[in-house]
């Protein structure tokens, strides 16, 4: 994989058991330079703060959801390069396509395997490179 | 709905509210309520007579006594009339299938077991978090020492190798035999016995199953009495256009029954599949 094991990830979640996971996911494969957040402002605030390379977050947030979240990555100009990978329990199909639309880099449905975050991460690297 | 109820009934029920609810500054006669006529009135119709009530019920309401007379000079008041017909409809409805089908006692019941059940609920959620913090924490100590297995076991491989392929001073085989032995005698028993522990304080971790299963359970029958109670009661009372109306929301958690719905995926194949075929 072409992707630099130093990759610094922001993983946003409200709920502290899936950050950990999702950590523990990347720290599987290779990635250890990740920090975490708790919703969307604060994942906005970090983001803002600069470093990060990669955004993995869930939908459902207080203060600001995941799309929000993606939205706002996208209109600011210093943040909307940035792949956002969403992780959620949404499964309904406009869930999907609005994510889609707001310009996910990729969309995984909970519950998820490490084979799934593995395969999807690897999509979006091979997408970057491309780029 | 109420629409095949006999007109006999519905004035009893006419006078039983203008009886109790209001005290009229002058006499108001009743004309007797149409069933069909006010069974068909749209929503429009009720929101707006709604309004009107609310405006008027301090101001302007019936007398008990008049409500007995059949027909005639209500002129002044046909709003109000119908108001007070579409209310009864209301109350009726609501006391009727409440009482029949005993949810009245039920409905109590189930008000009252509320505040228990989101006591319930908050020890299932804490249950679960302490659960997986246990399983977390268990991974974390365990993950290390298998790591730690692995590459002693491969360090000591790559230099039995070299043993035959000839490439291994007495001296160096005696001090491998030595350290073999010790991997095998000690360290290696140590790790997988801090290994199993925490397999086993993964399993344990698994008890709040049992609990919260428990715990849940009785939510979702006190869940289900009371929404089969508040069904009954929407269904008799609710009009038919609102039925059928939709909440669209885009945050909805996860899917608990996907049977029989078309707007929903199943699994990550669904997702991708759904993205490919839009072209992202």
């Amino acid at each position: 994989m072409a992707a630099d094991p130093k990759m610094r990830f922001l993983v946003v979640d409200d709920f502290s058991t899936m950050r950990r996971i999702v950590r523990n996911l990347l720290k599987e494969l290779g990635f250890t330079n990740v920090d975490e957040a708790e919703d969307g402002a604060i994942a906005l605030q970090k983001l803002q703060g600069g470093g990060f390379e990669f955004v993995v977050t869930d939908w459902n947030m207080p203060n600001m959801d995941g799309l929000t979240l993606l939205q706002s990555i996208r209109a600011t100009p210093n943040l909307k390069h940035l792949p956002v990978l969403m992780i959620t329990a949404e499964a309904k199909k406009e869930n999907i396509i609005a994510a889609a639309q707001s310009g996910a880099s990729g969309y995984i449905v909970k519950p998820f395997t490490a084979g799934t975050l593995s395969e999807k991460l690897n999509k979006i690297f091979e997408k970057m490179g491309q780029a | 709905m109420s629409a095949n109820n006999d007109s006999d009934d519905l004035e009893a029920l006419f006078d039983s509210i203008a009886a109790s609810s209001v005290v009229a500054p002058e006499p108001l006669k009743s004309v007797a309520p149409d069933p069909v006529a006010s069974s068909n009135a749209d929503n429009d119709d009720l929101q707006a007579l709604f309004d009107s009530v609310a405006a008027k019920a301090e101001v302007a309401p019936a007398s008990p006594e008049s409500a007995d007379h059949e027909g005639g000079s209500g002129e002044g008041w046909p709003q109000q009339e119908a108001v007070f017909n579409r209310i009864g409809h209301m109350a009726r409805a609501l006391h009727d299938t409440l009482g029949l089908l005993g949810y009245d006692k039920l409905l109590e019941k189930t008000v009252s077991a509320l505040p228990d059940a989101k006591d319930r609920l908050a020890y299932v959620a804490n249950l679960t978090e302490q659960a997986a913090c246990r399983v977390l924490n268990a991974t974390d100590i365990a993950n290390p020492l298998v790591d730690e297995m692995e590459s002693g076991a491969k360090a000591l491989g790559e230099r039995w190798d070299q043993v035959f392929a000839n490439r291994m001073g007495p001296a160096e085989f005696k001090q491998l035999a030595t350290e073999t032995r010790l991997f095998l005698n000690e360290q290696l028993p140590a790790k997988t016995r801090g290994t199993h522990a925490q397999l086993t304080e993964i399993m344990m971790a698994q008890d709040f199953q049992d609990l919260t299963g428990q715990v849940i359970k009785k939510i979702v029958a006190l869940a289900h009495e009371l929404e089969s109670g508040l069904m009954s009661v929407l269904i008799e009372v609710l009009p038919e256009t609102k039925r059928t109306e939709e909440v669209a929301s885009l945050v909805n958690g996860p899917v608990i029954n996907a049977e029989g719905r078309t707007d929903v995926v199943v699994n990550q194949e669904q997702v991708d599949d759904l993205l490919d075929s839009l072209g992202f």
